[in-house]
């Protein structure tokens, strides 16, 4: 009977985690998928010289490549970034020529590619509790979690409202000359705030009622195995590879 | 000691508008109440205050012997465990048994894994302790938000529209468990039958109490019902109408095993005057 109960409904977070499901990286420890990416994105951020930059965009894109994260996803992903790294890139070029420019896309992109495959890697309430294990201050990763959930139920609202709007025929909204179209959708964009305001608060009750204060403490903490230890092993040392030769410490 | 009291409680929006007035109640250990009423009645709200979430309140609330106030709230909610409308206001972490498991953490409550199946079992829910909350069914996230307060062992339970949503399976089935479940509740519902069902009185809420007592003698009170816009449950109906047609009832049913005894008597009653007549 349980199981009859169980339905397949696709939430927002199903959705929105759904590639953590599909990738081998969703079985690893996200403490060891945030250390390992966060020490090559900063091994990375100290590369100036060209063709280490070009190796790590190399590196971070066979990673995205090996993770079985839908390359579509990750486009469609990367060229939500794009508009910011091309404005870092295009002010490096003004500045200080093209290839510094390109320098600046090849390393900005390397960096931005490698934390898209950890976050799309990794369902997203796992992202915030390694982040609280590794010491991240718990105000922090307690913080990311509340806007996670108030940016889900601020989405559930603009669904039911959009729903709403076109079960009762409303089609405007698609030209800036609409002027009716446009006042009706910034009437729901009120109303989805207010309606979204009394849901937060609802579940901000919900989760006093339940004794919190102001930490997400996890049921079991778990070990690193030896696929964890396995991939931190293997960015540290491809970072450190990086570094040192960046350094000319490797000849 | 008394699970609750409630002293001439009153209660205003911010906006000023009146949402209780001069409410007065009492729980013992172990009973089940249902406080009843029609939408804006302030059964919620009732809750939501005992619970420690509405304030400033004229008039004293004391839960388990400890008096309710702003600075005492966090206290008073050890001894609470809040059921609320929408299951997806309270159900919060990645999976079942996390989110049942959150409770006990929070309160520093020791083996919880084992309150957690505990639980789980009580509500018939073990099975999905390691499913996603948010693709359950309606009824089945009623069943872990119930599990993830009973986790938390409380005094009193405060069950919000418990029924409300629900279809007549799922709808049952709660009631059933909710029935045989040996725990001091408050539950807040315009669900007259289940209410007959699950609480061993009703209070009827309509701003302040107008009634406190058995359901039956709610029913019997039409005045009450109709001020408070109430409709009785069918079976209830079905019994008054025909008091109407002349087959006098002796009680009024409110749960359908009540109905089945109150019609085999009056069948009985029947049989035997039709037997007179025959003679």
């Amino acid at each position: 009977m349980i199981v009859a109960h169980v339905r397949g409904h696709h939430t927002r977070p199903e959705e929105i985690d759904e590639h953590a499901r599909a990738s081998w990286l969703g079985g690893l420890d996200a403490r060891a998928k945030i250390a390992g990416t966060v020490a090559f994105v900063v091994a990375t951020a100290l590369l100036t010289r060209t063709e280490l930059v070009l190796a790590s965009l190399m590196l971070s894109v066979s990673f995205a490549a090996v993770s079985r994260v839908p390359y579509r996803h990750l486009m469609r992903m990367y060229l939500g970034a794009l508009p910011f790294i091309l404005i870092a890139s295009v002010s490096v070029f003004m500045f200080a020529g093209f290839w510094r420019g390109m320098d600046m896309w090849a390393r900005t992109s390397s960096c931005v590619i490698a934390l898209l495959v950890l976050a799309s890697g990794t369902e997203t309430f796992e992202l915030f509790s390694g982040l609280r294990g590794l010491k991240v201050p718990r105000l922090v990763s307690t913080l990311l979690t509340l806007t996670y959930r108030y940016i889900l139920i601020l989405g559930d609202e603009l669904g039911r409202m959009r729903t709403a709007r076109r079960a009762r025929g409303f089609r405007g909204g698609r030209s800036l000359l609409d002027s009716r179209g446009l006042r009706v959708i910034s009437s729901t964009a009120g109303m989805v705030f207010v309606r979204a305001a009394g849901r937060a608060e609802n579940g901000y009750e919900a989760l006093r009622a339940r004794g919190f204060r102001s930490d997400m403490r996890p049921m079991r903490t778990s070990r690193l195995k030896a696929a964890d230890l396995a991939f931190m092993a293997w960015f540290a040392c491809v970072s450190s590879l990086l570094v040192a030769l960046q350094l000319g410490a490797v000849p | 000691m008394k699970a609750l009291e409630v002293r001439a409680l009153s209660f205003a929006y911010e906006d000023g508008t009146p949402a209780l007035k001069g409410v007065d109640l009492e729980m013992e250990e172990g009973e089940k109440v249902a406080v009843i009423g029609p939408n804006g009645a302030g059964k919620s709200t009732l809750l939501h205050l005992v619970a420690g979430f509405r304030a400033p309140f004229q008039g004293s609330v004391k839960v388990m012997g400890k008096p309710l106030d702003e600075r005492s709230a966090d206290d008073v909610r050890r001894h609470i465990g809040l059921l609320f409308q929408d299951p997806d206001d309270q159900i919060f972490m990645p999976t079942v048994e996390e989110d049942v498991g959150f409770g006990p953490l929070n309160l520093g409550l020791d083996s919880v894994e084992e309150r957690v199946s505990r639980a789980l079992r009580s509500v018939s829910v073990e099975d999905l302790a390691k499913r996603k909350p948010h693709r359950l069914s309606h009824g089945m996230k009623k069943r872990v938000a119930i599990a993830g307060v009973l986790a938390m062992e409380p005094d009193l339970l405060l069950l919000d529209e418990p029924t409300a949503g629900l279809d007549p399976r799922s709808r049952s089935g709660l009631i059933g468990l909710l029935r045989d479940m040996r725990r001091t509740m408050l539950i807040a519902t315009h669900d007259l039958e289940a209410a007959g069902e699950v609480a061993d009185r009703v209070v009827l809420l309509n701003g302040s109490v107008a009634f406190d007592g058995p359901l039956s003698g709610l029913m019997r009170r039409d005045d009450l019902l109709d001020a408070a816009g109430l409709e009785p449950p069918q079976v209830s109906r079905l019994f008054r109408r025909l008091r109407g047609m002349g087959y006098g009832a002796q009680t009024v049913p409110v749960t359908l095993d009540q109905g089945v005894a109150e019609a085999v008597k009056l069948m009985e009653r029947e049989k035997g005057r039709s037997g007179d007549r025959g003679r």
